[in-house]
């Protein structure tokens, strides 16, 4: 019964997610488009963190890796003097989004069987300062990764040429992506994830190979950042250091916060409230805050005051496991 | 817990609603802050987009809604009202393509300018391209006139109107080695230069180098500092070691320029510190470092300084900005917003009078704000030219990165001799 | 050879003695109480701003000093007590919270102060020279309150009685309680030291450098290095860390060149932390 309901509400969302275009105006569709994307990323930190509950703090290494490998590979100009100057050819542009997904799932394998084994918020410490390395070399290396400015793959190599034939491809990808990573969690895979986080002494105990799991899932939650990464630069057209850094990390954290770790449905309406929060409806409301009484307030400052209150208020629940996990 | 989520679900949905009932009409900002305009007078939209939370855009938006506010007041563009409507790109390359699409779309924008700094400008001419929306812009990567160049019917709706080519840097700077050397009398051989770690500074580094060659100048160091680097004092240390005569910062993304020139004044280092700079351009910059700029010598990108306008209009703009907002413009991209709006109107006027049926029409708008070229330039509060590229004209009567320096607590230009306000004061510290 | 070595000495020990106050207070109150206290940097930040607010309203330089060292120290309480005491058990919560509060508070500086670099105007002025390289005095000055305040600090954390107390809330909670310490006020009152060596941090730092909102983060990665190498939780070994960090920094600097020190610097944490998570001196689980 319940899987009956959940199918008919997910089918019913997405006829309206498909109709959509036709109402709305073109710069909606498009920043729509571009939530969809970041739902996937939202989620694959959730199958992370909410179901094996190791807090990776470097979600968006992963998203940056996947954007730069589509992006390099669609401009291979730019790889030219570097070990990698054979890559000549560009290359269809689904391939080049999965071939993103599969460098940043083995860049995840090589972070993971390092620095899995670390206990609980080491493994958080180590991650969050990961991202700062990527970005430090996206600088250093600059004629390869354009430095701050980022660059273009230029517009041959969107998702499709109309903002709506983006808006339906960048759908796809995120229905597709989040249906896979469902099934994953709920597969005798997912049971043995949530072994993890509920007690890890206890799964080890029953014979659970933790850190194959642990990286297991690692993989999977790197894969799919990757995938959204890659997805994201087909999309708006531009790599850029944006992607690794911590203000998206923090956005990440927020939406699955507020739909509710350790659910995938919970994320993807998390993701998709708080990208068109802090893209559109929130600088609506704060215009009129600001109008009215004079206090320094913009988007960001709304949204992390909102990730502090809803942190204090409701730290248990999903985070029990977490909660027992660290207390170790 | 589940009540607590739904509490925080109920208020969420509750700023949505409130955020969406005033979506459409309060979001333009009308040069008058006036009630909603009635649908008798036609309206003219034109966009400012930029980073809102700091200067470089809050300039520019209170540049062009004065524009817009004199224009109105003489009658608009072909009798059309503007209005002025606000993007806020937050320095991100998603937000930026978001808003720039919102604003050519949805408000209908003929005309959008601003677009600090490179590399959200890179994503953004990928939008415009897409809407084809007249793009009146900052920045000063070469990478962007690049594009015009490479792929012209792409990407013309693009001009660069703040400021020169980042390339122009590596000339003014030469220039102002030959200022020292043959006007001075001073003989500057060994340059130690400080610069970002950034492409932008590579390609002016890259044109530098020949210039100097050419004159016997010899580059001694070339220190890379990353962002927030604030240990000047080992590079100014050494530089003292290997004899420099000049130490030439190329800084604007480090952001630490000021904690050089106090390190500088507070070392005594007998050094001239003259380069690229874009924190001593600031007024305060003097007031900031407390003095420790006394003698500094930078460049004024923009071709504008507060304290010596080029044109008589950039005077009036100086004093008008004042009187509405309280304070001179606080940052040069102001003057490129401003002459956006004047020069946009200028050339769909002449389209008019040529007799172009549409002509605000963006290809034909093209047409005409080509017509800005060397031999037929147009004074604003600079002079505006453009290359084919669409890159500002550089030249002593066109816009150049004056060399100015500051002297007993102002700034004030040393070169070129048309347009300079004092003379060249060795700093004491180097002298004495 | 030799001048390079005098070089690396003598300009590194003088910011080190900075970040050993930054990086002490960091650890301190997770030592004692088990919280990352991400914010740190914040508070670091905000000395000189509030410092910088006082000295245009007209005080003092030296009175506006001390006030805002009291003002931080209390804000930072504050953060505790409203934003931390309440999940103090989940630890990955308080990291999220607390980071949270960092960018809030950047956010803030920013719409507020705008991104212009904050000097603390300089309370001492003139040169002198060590070893033959040129260093301002006020430099000097600082580095000796930084060594002064770590020594208070030390005999207040081993000789008086509340550093006792300190030091057995750290070491086992429940029998802290058990013998009648009011675990609570204890760590109120550790969170107001830690607050109070950042804030004399930021305020000697703003003097000879300057401050802008996003130095919040990036002290905090430099704090990060130092107290990860000296072991979380003690003060001892942040105080070592901050000098052989600040002398990597500086010998990177000098040898490499500037642009690779951020790199070297987020290396190295990382790879402390793989090899050796709990560092030298390191309080185990």
């Amino acid at each position: 019964m319940k899987a009956v309901i959940t199918v008919l509400v997910v089918l019913i969302l997405s006829a309206l997610a498909l109709v959509l275009p036709e109402y709305l105006p073109e710069a909606f569709v498009y920043l729509i488009g571009l939530t969809f994307l970041f739902i996937i990323l939202a989620v694959s930190w959730d199958v992370m963190v909410g179901y094996t509950g190791q807090v990776n703090l470097g979600h968006t290494v992963f998203v940056g890796v996947g954007a730069y490998t589509a992006a390099l590979l669609q401009t291979p100009e730019r790889l030219q003097g570097t070990v990698l100057e054979f890559i000549s050819t560009n290359p269809p542009i689904l391939l080049s989004i999965i071939l993103g997904g599969l460098i940043a799932a083995l860049i995840g394998f090589v972070i993971g069987f390092i620095t899995l084994r670390l206990k609980g918020y080491y493994f958080a410490l180590v991650t969050a300062v990961l991202p700062l390395v990527f970005i430090e070399s996206v600088y250093i290396w600059s004629d390869v990764f354009g430095g701050e400015e980022g660059f273009s793959i230029g517009l041959g190599n969107a998702l499709a040429d109309t903002t709506t034939g983006k808006y339906y491809v960048a759908f796809a990808i995120m229905f597709i992506s989040v249906v896979i990573m469902l099934l994953l969690v709920k597969s005798p895979l997912g049971l043995k994830f949530r072994a993890l986080r509920e007690d890890q002494e206890l799964a080890e105990a029953a014979g659970i190979d933790t850190v194959r799991y642990k990286l297991i899932a690692f993989l999977i939650s790197s894969f799919f950042a990757g995938i959204g990464g890659a997805a994201i630069v087909h999309y708006r057209i531009t790599a850029g250091p944006d992607l690794y850094n911590i203000p998206l990390m923090l956005l990440i954290i927020l939406s699955t916060v507020v739909g509710g770790l350790g659910t995938i449905y919970g994320s993807v309406i998390g993701g998709f409230f708080i990208y068109l929060a802090k893209n559109w409806w929130l600088r609506e409301v704060i215009d009129r805050i600001s109008k009215v009484y004079h206090v320094p307030i913009n988007d960001e400052i709304i949204l992390y005051a909102i990730l502090i209150v809803i942190a204090i208020f409701l730290p248990e629940g999903v985070y029990h496991g977490i909660k027992k996990k660290i207390q170790k | 817990m589940k009540a607590g989520k739904v509490l925080v679900g109920v208020i969420l949905i509750a700023l949505m609603i409130a955020g969406c009932a005033q979506q459409e009409p309060e979001e333009a900002i009308t040069p008058e802050e006036a009630e909603p305009v009635e649908e008798v007078k036609e309206k003219i939209v034109i966009g400012v987009i930029g980073p809102m939370t700091i200067s470089e855009g809050t300039a520019e938006k209170r540049a062009a809604m004065l524009a817009a506010e004199e224009i109105n007041s003489e009658g608009g563009i072909l009798g059309k009202e503007i209005e002025v409507v606000v993007g806020d790109t937050k320095l991100d390359p998603s937000t930026a393509t978001s808003e720039f699409r919102r604003l050519a779309t949805e408000k209908n924008a003929v005309m959008i300018t601003g677009g600090f700094s490179s590399g959200v400008m890179n994503s953004m001419m990928d939008t415009m391209a897409e809407t084809k929306t007249i793009f009146l812009a900052d920045a000063s990567s070469p990478g962007h006139p690049a594009k015009v160049a490479e792929d012209y019917e792409t990407y013309k709706y693009w001009f660069r109107i703040s400021q020169n080519n980042g390339t122009t840097f590596a000339w003014d700077l030469a220039d102002m080695i030959d200022f020292f050397n043959n006007e001075q009398g001073m003989s500057i051989e060994k340059v130690y230069i400080i610069r970002d770690e950034h492409i932008w500074t590579d390609a002016v580094i890259a044109d530098l180098t020949p210039l100097l060659e050419e004159k016997g100048v010899e580059i001694i160091k070339d220190e890379k500092v990353p962002r927030g680097y604030a240990t000047y004092d080992v590079q100014l240390t050494e530089a003292q070691e290997l004899g420099a005569d000049i130490i030439m910062p190329i800084l604007a993304i480090a952001g630490t320029g000021d904690v050089l020139a106090k390190q500088w004044a507070e070392f005594e280092v007998p050094i001239l510190l003259a380069g690229h700079d874009l924190k001593p351009i600031d007024a305060e910059f003097y007031e900031d470092t407390n003095g420790a700029a006394e003698g500094e010598v930078f460049l004024a990108d923009g071709g504008v300084l507060s304290t010596a306008p080029p044109t008589e209009k950039a005077a009036e703009f100086l004093e008008t900005y004042r009187e509405k907002y309280g304070f001179y413009p606080e940052s040069h991209q102001a003057y490129g917003a401003y002459d956006a709006v004047y020069i946009y109107k200028m050339a769909v006027e002449a389209a008019a009078e040529a007799g172009e049926e549409d002509p605000f029409n963006p290809d034909v708008v093209v047409e005409y704000l080509e017509k800005y070229s060397p031999e037929s330039p147009v004074e604003l509060t600079r002079v505006i030219a453009w290359y084919d590229n669409h890159a500002l004209v550089w030249g002593d009567d066109f816009v150049r990165n004056w060399i100015s320096q500051w002297q007993d607590g102002e700034q004030c230009i040393i070169w070129p001799s048309n347009v300079a306000t004092c003379d060249f004061k060795v700093p004491e510290q180097v002298s004495g | 050879m030799l001048d390079i070595l005098i070089k690396i000495v003598v300009f590194g020990t003088i910011v080190s003695g900075i970040w050993a106050l930054v990086a002490s207070g960091f650890t301190l109150i997770f030592g004692v109480a088990r919280i990352l206290n991400f914010a740190h940097g914040s508070l670091f930040v905000l000395s000189a701003y509030v410092g910088i607010t006082f000295v245009r309203l007209g005080f003092n330089p030296y009175v506006a000093f001390v006030l805002s060292l009291l003002v931080v120290g209390l804000f930072g309480v504050v953060i505790y007590r409203l934003f931390m005491a309440p999940i103090r058990e989940h630890e990955v919560m308080v990291i999220i919270v607390s980071l949270s509060i960092a960018l809030l508070m950047e956010q803030a500086l920013l719409l507020s102060f705008g991104e212009t670099g904050i000097s603390f105007p300089s309370l001492v002025k003139g040169i002198v020279e060590i070893g033959g390289l040129p260093v301002p005095t006020k430099r000097i000055i600082a580095l000796f309150i930084a060594i002064i305040a770590l020594i208070l600090l030390e005999y207040f954390i081993n000789r008086t009685i509340t550093g006792k107390k300190i030091n057995a809330a750290s070491q086992d909670m429940q029998m802290a309680t058990l013998v009648g310490i009011e675990v609570e006020r204890i760590f109120m009152l550790t969170m107001f030291i830690s607050a109070l060596l950042a804030a004399l941090g930021g305020l000697l730092y703003s003097q000879i450098f300057a401050i802008t909102p996003h130095v919040a983060v990036k002290s905090l990665i430099y704090a990060f290095a130092i107290v990860i190498l000296g072991g979380l939780g003690s003060i001892r070994g942040s105080i070592i860390a901050s000098f052989i960090v600040g002398y990597i920094l500086m010998a990177t600097i000098i040898l490499l060149g500037a642009r690779w020190s951020e790199l070297i610097m987020l290396l190295t944490i990382i790879a402390i932390l793989i090899v050796k998570p709990s560092g030298l001196f390191g309080v185990e689980e």
